[in-house]
């Protein structure tokens, strides 16, 4: 169901129709009928044959899929090259490698994620004028667990017309008919004569070949590949330790740099006492001061620029959030819940009435998440060259080259420079979230590149930088209200999330605009409950303004609104003296697909089955990313508070799933992750700064504590949905919802627990008692 | 002057007394294997085997170094490009996802089988306190068992 303005995309869609807008006006349709969203068309570059923008073949017969989305973690570089190298007919191995391509080709532009049309139902006027304009933007993102969706399509197709481009340049040499033609084990053959000829042979030839009008998929009963696992194509490199992260970038003679931003965000440098002293240090090449806002110091090893940087005496300016702490923090966020006026955004039936009926039974409950923040294993770098004064180029791990581009035009900007040409390298990436997609870090490495022309300067964060001076998940509280029937079914449900909103902070730091806060489907998204059924159903939002600088952050609305939500069903399950199980059972009556996954999951966690004291049980379900996702945690709680999550259950029906495994580790990877934040995470504000620093007191899941986990695919036999952020979002939810079985203890707010440190790197979860 | 070996072949570092062997690796000796991602002993990125004991490198300093037999991730494999069986079994566990933390697990792996050939659940629990972000860790568990277990046959 292609919905063209869907609250998903319709924020950038508007910054695409402006482009095109724009782009109309200067070279009119006929110059974007020019723009090749397809990619198709091959030629030679070297001794590459480059088939068409996905597929290099070269003579040896090794294969390069162009894969232009970040890999950090998901697999997507496995994932979208098993579907070329399935309908190129080639079996998957080690002959096929892949690449994320340098050039911004239109082909490789983003556009589902911002038009949340998948391509293979796409049509139309708006998708052709949009398609075209996000492409010439090089709108190359990955994120919003929208790769597969939106690239598995369109490679299918860049696969199945290289094959039949081989097979054209087969038929020419063998002087056969095509139609005798087969393919397979990376060969033509013609079975009339028993005569084969190599991909590779063949490859310089069908590059230059026009590639078919329409070419010819394969079917899913012919499919070898798609839906069977298959090993990821960086894991052998990732073993030996030689995949090259960005941090592991070495250029010739370069120079490294480390950094000191403000501890109150949006404090400006007014001096560097000991400036001088500091570049007397061993190894300093320069102390700068970038943007005003953040202390450089450049160096011939990190090691040396790290420590001079310590001993930086910065004096900040003064700022309105210098009185800024938790207490004052927390308080604003439960005012909000009070305040006039929230922007609406569902408004059905009559909820205000519902709730005030003398006959329905009203539960209400307020809930609430802290700032957190991503700890990419990765800290954050990148490395940057200023050539012959005016060529850019930098690599760096990323999740977007759009952004990437204007930081690297923001940055050498701060020192006067304005580059003709910007040359891009996405690296392999230790771990996003979400955290990738500003740019903040190469802005810095591309004015100090800038400063230091002819000399590549890689700019390092360190962990502390990271932690304390990053970006943040922005805390939110909500108010939930139900009002039950007779039958202790909800007839109203009234929703209220106070939080920031995400796309105007990232917007105000990334973009040449700032989204409006209320359209913000961040903020909301994982409240609507639209698969339960009620009648009357009300739901707003409340943007609470911070000096703090939020940003997306795996599964981002979700990550809260989802614990508040699949809680609060159960409160109502509670109240209506029903299952929790049972009670969603009846509420999804009319969702089959939601009930499949509820279903399932029960079944693989013997829900019902009786659990010793202290034992509990909890299930939340979600749907999201176009999957529908449902998880069962088992807990043990000690007397003390200490809780243990013994075993997660997890069910997702992700449509058509291209490499199960890889969907696995995403749900086993994603549990972790949420669960990081249900049982530890917070940041904490004191005079406005950040206090957390590093992983001794911003602690995260280790070994030990990880449960058993069992995941299933469920297949509805829909198009594929997504799989990097559904594993995070039913989680928290789940585990609260099972330490009120195992206490009754309603979890109310996140991190349910603090972390006591136990041993040398050990530690374990104690239920706080303010969570409940 | 410090000498020690990394990987088998024979270094010399200069007047870098103070500085970390992961920056030494890293830097001086251009061996990118070791990650940097803490910097103070908690995540394990940066393990090294230090004659066969897993350290921390951004802990250790190169001064204190004199004589000692380093290994990275980069000097598990054989000789002919073989991968050892603990990463052979990540490699069947198809354990990494983004990777970056997974040559400091190899490395504490490679430890602990050294020194326990058939580690039960507790005794992998107490040794491998290591920091993953993507969450491999089921993954880690049964990759240390694959491992031991391959070891076990091999004699
Ligand atoms: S970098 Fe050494 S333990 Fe984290
Ligand atoms: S695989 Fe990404 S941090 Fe471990």
């Amino acid at each position: 169901m292609p919905r063209l303005f869907s609250r998903r995309g319709f924020l950038l869609t508007g910054a695409a129709l402006g482009g095109t807008a724009f782009v109309a006006a200067v070279g009119g349709v006929g110059y974007l009928a020019t723009v090749d969203v397809d990619g198709l068309d091959g030629h030679l570059d070297g001794d590459r044959a480059n088939l068409n923008a996905f597929v290099i073949i070269h003579e040896d017969g090794r294969v390069v899929v162009n894969v232009p989305r970040t890999e950090m973690g998901q697999g997507i570089h496995t994932g979208l090259a098993i579907v070329v190298a399935e309908e190129l007919d080639i079996p998957f191995d080690d002959r096929i490698s892949v690449e994320f391509p340098t050039d911004g080709h239109a082909a490789y532009s983003s556009w589902f994620n911002a038009l949340q049309v998948r391509p293979e139902e796409a049509g139309g006027p708006v998708v052709w004028l949009a398609r075209r304009a996000l492409g010439r933007m090089e709108f190359i993102a990955t994120g919003a667990s929208g790769s597969t969706m939106g690239m598995w399509h369109p490679m299918r197709v860049a696969g199945a017309a290289a094959r039949q481009m081989l097979i054209a340049a087969a038929a020419a040499r063998m002087g056969a008919p095509v139609a005798e033609l087969t393919t397979g084990d990376g060969f033509v053959h013609h079975n009339a004569t028993g005569r084969s000829i190599a991909y590779g042979e063949l490859a310089r030839e069908a590059a230059v070949l026009p590639p078919p009008d329409t070419p010819v998929l394969k079917s899913a009963a012919q499919w070898r590949l798609i839906g069977r696992s298959q090993p990821r194509v960086d894991i052998p490199a990732k073993v030996r330790g030689a995949a090259v992260f960005g941090m592991d970038v070495v250029l010739p003679d370069m120079l490294h740099a480390s950094i000191r931003q403000a501890p109150v965000f949006g404090a400006q440098i007014s001096s560097i006492r000991n400036e001088r002293e500091v570049r007397a240090e061993p190894g300093v090449v320069d102390v700068s001061i970038i943007d005003g806002r953040h202390a450089a110091v450049v160096a011939d090893s990190w090691w040396q620029a790290e420590q001079a940087a310590w001993l930086l005496d910065i004096e900040w300016t003064a700022t309105e959030a210098d009185g800024v702490d938790n207490d004052s923090l927390s308080v604003r966020l439960h005012e909000a819940l009070s305040l006039d006026a929230p922007h609406g955004h569902i408004d059905d039936g009559d909820v205000v009435s519902a709730l005030s009926d003398p006959q329905s039974a009203v539960v209400e409950a307020d809930y609430s998440v802290p700032f957190v923040t991503h700890a990419c294993m990765e800290p954050m770098n990148a490395t940057a060259i200023l050539r012959d004064g005016r060529v850019a180029e930098v690599w760096a791990p990323s999740q977007n080259r759009v952004t990437m581009q204007a930081a690297v035009g923001r940055g050498m900007g701060w020192a006067g420079i304005r580059p003709r040409d910007v040359i891009l390298h996405v690296m392999m990436t230790g771990g996003a979230f979400g955290r990738r997609s500003d740019q903040d870090v190469i802005a810095q490495a591309a004015y100090l590149a800038a400063r230091h022309p002819g000399r590549a300067v890689k700019l390092l964060w360190s962990r502390e930088e990271d932690i304390s001076r990053g970006l943040y998940r922005s805390q939110a509280a909500a108010r939930l209200r139900a009002a039950l029937g007779p039958d202790g079914l909800p007839v109203a449900y009234d929703a209220l999330v106070a939080t920031q909103s995400v796309f105007s902070a990232m917007g105000s730091r990334n973009m040449p605009f700032t989204p409006s806060p209320d359209g913000d489907y961040l903020s909301v998204e994982g409240l609507d409950k639209l698969h339960y059924a009620i009648p009357n159903r009300r739901m707003r939002s409340q943007h609470i303004p911070s000096h703090m600088p939020v940003h997306f952050w795996r599964s981002n609305g979700f990550s809260f609104n989802t614990f508040f939500t699949e809680s609060f069903i159960d409160e109502c399950a509670l109240a209506a003296q029903m299952d929790p199980l049972a009670y969603r059972r009846v509420l999804l009556r009319d969702s089959p697909r939601h009930l499949a996954v509820l279903d399932r999951v029960a079944d693989m966690a013997g829900w019902g089955t009786p659990m010793a004291p202290g034992h509990g049980r909890g299930i939340a379900i979600e749907e999201c990313y176009r999957s529908v996702v449902a998880q069962v945690a088992e807990v043990t709680v000690a007397d003390d508070g200490e809780i243990t999550v013994d075993r997660v259950f997890c069910a997702i029906d992700a449509g058509l799933v291209i490499n199960p495994d890889a969907v696995i580790a995403q749900m086993e990877g994603g549990i972790i992750f949420g669960m990081t934040a249900a049982l530890m995470s917070t940041i904490t504000l004191e005079n406005g700064s950040v206090v957390e620093t590093n992983f001794h007191d911003f602690p995260m899941l280790r070994l030990a504590d990880a449960p058993e986990i069992e995941v299933a695919l469920v297949d509805s036999g829909q198009p594929p949905g997504g799989a990097g952020e559904p594993g995070v979002v039913p989680i928290a939810g789940a585990i609260g919802n099972a330490v009120f079985a195992a206490t009754g203890r309603r979890i109310r707010a996140l991190p349910m627990a603090t972390t006591e440190t136990t041993g040398e790197r050990r530690t374990r979860s104690v239920l706080r008692p303010g969570a409940a | 002057m410090v000498a020690f070996t990394v990987n088998g072949a024979p270094v010399e570092i200069d007047g870098q007394d103070n500085k970390p062997l992961l920056w030494v690796l890293r830097e001086d000796l251009g061996i990118l294997g070791p990650k940097y991602g803490c910097g103070v002993a908690q995540c394990g990125a940066c393990r090294v085997l230090i004659d066969g004991a897993s350290v921390p490198s951004c802990q250790a300093f190169t001064g204190d170094l004199g004589g000692a037999e380093i290994v990275t991730v980069e000097g598990l494999a054989e000789a002919d490009g073989r991968l050892s069986a603990v990463q052979q079994a990540w490699v069947d566990e198809q354990v990494p996802q983004c990777g970056f933390c997974q040559p400091g697990f190899i490395i504490a792996a490679t430890a602990l089988l050294a020194e326990i050939p058939r580690p039960t659940d507790e005794q992998i629990d107490d040794a491998i306190t290591n920091i993953c972000r993507c969450g491999t860790y089921p993954r880690i568990r049964r990759a240390i068992h694959r491992a031991a277990g391959v070891l076990a046959t091999q004699g």
